[in-house]
């Protein structure tokens, strides 16, 4: 049985894509092969322009960093200090770049009040932010999320947000696999459809999540803000991205209705 | 959406008075003071931000506090009648059903019709009545189909299901479920939605679900109760507490068109009614 | 791995021999596997295996059984050299690594056709305590799902720079650290909400609980018990040469 079927694309240096569909879709065994995880058994993947058969997933991973969906399956050090060092001693930083990037990565991700403690007495949501710190710290040019959202409250789910527009601000490559389609509806990325192993669609975020015959066959859900839009009789020449924007139009439109 | 009495004339199924509690290696209490009334046939959606005490309440309603999780227990809690903390697991199951989160880690046997009867066989029912209330479940959540299954040839709607059929089997009046669709992707989750639906309308079970997908539960829900920090904060029907701007404080996650109502309630842009879906929203923006 | 492993795990197949008891399923392997150990010469041994191969045809399973049999060759020849080495003569190496392959063949014609669900009522009409059975099955039917966790958890970290193909002996199995203790952790936090749920389910609340279904012997139950008990009788009569057949 493939899991992948003829699948081809390109992501381009600073480019953030998102990868949406169905579990079973196939949407992590694609992202797998980012980091030579899984090798291709027809076609190629490069990365930066060397195949990834040629060489090591820990060799990739310096450039590909993958943030899988459950950090449950990554802690396991005494302290929130060595966790995030790990990969970096892993790829051979000399010492006192380790203890930079370390002191980086806990501020950056609000962890420094853990430093001396136990991965695994953190809360869900910081464990989360503990992986991303820990993939971060390396610095890798391209960034897979993994199910960033899945079982966050929308408090840790605008910490996320506010993360990825730092990544997207330091021009990194971001690859984000999701369900999560109002999560996604903002950030606006180049959007993926997987279905059934295949890439049904690939382009604009709003054309494809305006099709609903696709999205109905690719099981996939449209963001709330696209099926307002969708319905309005009047309404202006591209859909709202958030709430402000939807805000300001309408009572943009009503303070026209009242000046006529 | 139970429809044929009024919350004032509804029995009242659970009760929950002045209900604290807290772990025993735990400074604050999980839960401070709550009270609570579900009638029967309601379906109730339980909201707030992780830490609320959410999780802790529904284990107070099924019993597993106190009986497996002992504590520093006040007030009291009572289902159909009964004081849960007086009442032994094996008469509580047959009350109150708990789905949990992870369908994985609720499938014990190692067929799906097996893993059904689980609860019957620990209530020693006796082996035909066994056979066909199973049947029954099975039926119920569309997976008679799948009797003869192993758990890991199933998909997570698939197993969810099963988890749901083996907890129908009891034949609970309440059914508690604790998160049912975030490991679930959209599509799916909408299934076990409309399931839900259905059990509520088609057998009058009443429900209270713990989710963060509001807006999968919101077009079901009679209730929304908003819990923060241990108390309940917020209860009410759900258009209401959505159009309370508050509710965005506590945590929750707020589905952009509530957001977007509450936002234009602030510029002086007041919709007839408050809408529950894009759909809805859109109708009463277009007659405006 | 597969190999090995595939003539022990369980397979759903219609077949005269899957149709039998569980406990007379359980009698036939038995009667092999001691049949097995008591054949004292190689053309014993070898009808045995036959015997047994011929019993995994019946049960449509002889593709599976034969490659475990045939992977498991590869230790029946380790035991022939061994034999060899320790000086005890060719034949009684190739009877050796004979009886090898017929024990693993046995012992795979039960657990191929039993499921851990008819194990789990073989258990209880053992009288095995309640608690027992039900680890042993919820440690079968998480298996799988333990594998799966294993396998993500090497991947992440693998993705973090671990290379588990390098070092020295020592490092190796430093480097099994980050793959063990996330592994235990997950299986703890799944035992506790395996916990709650069972305690949901009112696991506990007698210690004989009833059961879906019941085994029964039926005529061919029967039948298959005394025909094989004859036969085994025979063939041990005859190992014994108790009784001499024109053979």
């Amino acid at each position: 049985m493939t899991a992948l079927s003829d699948v081809s694309l390109t992501v381009a240096k600073g480019e953030t894509i998102a990868i949406v569909g169905e579990n079973g879709a196939g949407k992590t065994t694609l992202v797998r092969h980012a980091n030579g995880l899984l090798k291709p058994t027809k076609g190629s993947v490069l990365v930066d322009g060397v195949d990834t058969r040629k060489t090591t997933t820990a060799t990739l991973s310096r450039k590909v960093g993958i943030a899988f969906q459950n950090p449950d399956h990554q802690l396991f050090s005494e302290s929130v200090e060595s966790e995030v060092s790990f990969a970096l001693r892993n790829f051979g930083f000399a010492e006192d770049l380790v203890s930079r990037r370390l002191d980086w990565a806990l501020n950056f991700f609000g962890l420094e009040q853990y430093r001396k403690s136990s991965p695994l007495v953190l809360s869900g949501g910081e464990k989360k932010r503990l992986t991303l710190a820990c993939i971060l710290a390396w610095d890798p040019d391209v960034v897979v999320l993994d199910e960033p959202t899945v079982g966050q409250d929308s408090i840790q789910k605008e910490k996320l947000a506010q993360i990825f527009r730092m990544l997207k601000s330091t021009g990194k490559t971001i690859i984000i696999v999701s369900h999560d389609v109002e999560f996604l509806w903002p950030i606006q990325p180049r959007l993926v459809v997987m279905s059934s192993g295949k890439v049904v669609a690939d382009g604009e975020i709003s054309k494809i999540m305006a099709d609903r015959g696709l999205l109905e066959a690719a099981r996939v859900t449209q963001p709330q803000l696209l099926r307002l839009y969708s319905e309005l009789r009047s309404r202006p020449p591209s859909p709202f991205l958030d709430v402000d924007d939807a805000r300001d139009w309408v009572s943009g439109s009503r303070a026209r209705q009242e000046a006529r | 959406m139970s429809t044929t009495t009024s919350p004032g004339e509804k029995n009242i199924l659970v009760s929950i008075e002045g209900l604290s509690f807290r772990y025993p290696d735990s400074q604050r209490p999980a839960v401070k003071d709550v009270s609570l009334e579900i009638g029967e046939g309601e379906v109730v959606l339980l909201a707030g931000q992780s830490g609320c005490g959410k999780s802790t309440l529904l284990r107070c309603v099924n019993g597993l506090i106190p009986h497996m999780y002992p504590g520093d227990y006040r007030g009291s809690v009572s289902v159909g009648g009964l004081k849960v903390a007086e009442t032994p697991m094996s008469m509580l199951s047959q009350r109150v059903g708990l789905l949990f989160q992870n369908p994985e880690n609720q499938i014990f046997m190692f067929s799906v019709e097996r893993d059904v009867a689980f609860g019957l066989q620990n209530l020693s029912v006796p082996r035909e009545e066994m056979r066909s209330r199973v049947d029954e479940a099975m039926r119920l959540l569309g997976v008679s189909d799948l009797a003869l299954r192993a758990p890991h040839e199933l998909s997570d709607g698939q197993k969810q299901r099963t988890a749901l059929a083996g907890v129908m089997a009891m034949r609970p009046r309440l059914i508690i479920l604790d998160e049912p669709t975030s490991l679930l992707d959209p599509k799916t989750a909408l299934e076990v939605v409309s399931l839900i639906e259905r059990l509520n309308r088609e057998l009058g079970i009443t429900f209270i679900v713990v989710e963060h997908r509001l807006e999968l539960l919101i077009p079901i829900a009679d209730r929304l109760v908003v819990m923060d920090g241990g108390s309940k904060v917020m209860d009410g029907v759900p258009r209401d507490v959505l159009a309370d701007a508050r509710v965005e404080a506590y945590g929750v996650s707020v589905p952009p068109i509530s957001r977007l109502y509450n936002a234009l309630s602030k510029e002086g842009v007041r919709l007839p009614k408050v809408p529950e879906t894009p759909e809805e929203m859109a109708e009463e923006l277009n007659g405006l | 791995m597969f190999w090995l492993t595939g003539g022990f795990v369980f397979k759903r197949v219609v077949s005269p021999f899957n149709k039998l008891d569980p406990r007379v399923r359980l009698l036939v392997a038995l009667e092999f596997f001691v049949l097995s150990l008591l054949a004292s010469t190689i053309s014993a041994v070898a009808l045995v295996l036959l015997a047994i191969l011929l019993v995994a045809a019946v049960a449509k399973s002889l593709r599976r059984i034969g490659r475990t049999v045939a992977f498991s060759g590869l230790f029946a020849v380790f035991i022939f050299a061994v034999n060899l080495l320790f000086g005890l003569g060719l034949l009684v190496a190739i009877l050796y690594s004979f009886r090898f392959l017929a024990i693993v063949s046995s012992t795979s014609v039960f657990f191929v056709t039993t499921s851990p669900d008819e194990l789990e009522q073989i258990m209880k009409w053992m009288r095995v305590p309640r608690d027992v059975v039900f680890a042993f099955v919820t440690a079968v039917r998480f298996i799988p799902v333990v594998m799966l966790d294993a396998f993500q958890i090497m991947d992440a970290q693998k993705s973090r720079g671990l290379e588990f193909e390098k070092g020295s002996i020592v490092r190796r199995v430093r480097n099994l650290i980050p793959i063990l203790i996330p592994l235990v952790v997950n299986s703890v936090i799944r035992s506790g909400e395996l916990a709650e749920a069972m305690e949901s389910r009112a696991y506990g609340s007698t210690p004989k609980p009833t059961s879906l279904y019941g085994m029964r012997l039926m005529w061919y139950d029967v039948a298959v018990v005394v025909g094989s008990l004859l036969l085994s009788s025979a063939a041990t009569l005859y190992i014994y040469h108790l009784v001499s057949f024109q053979v």
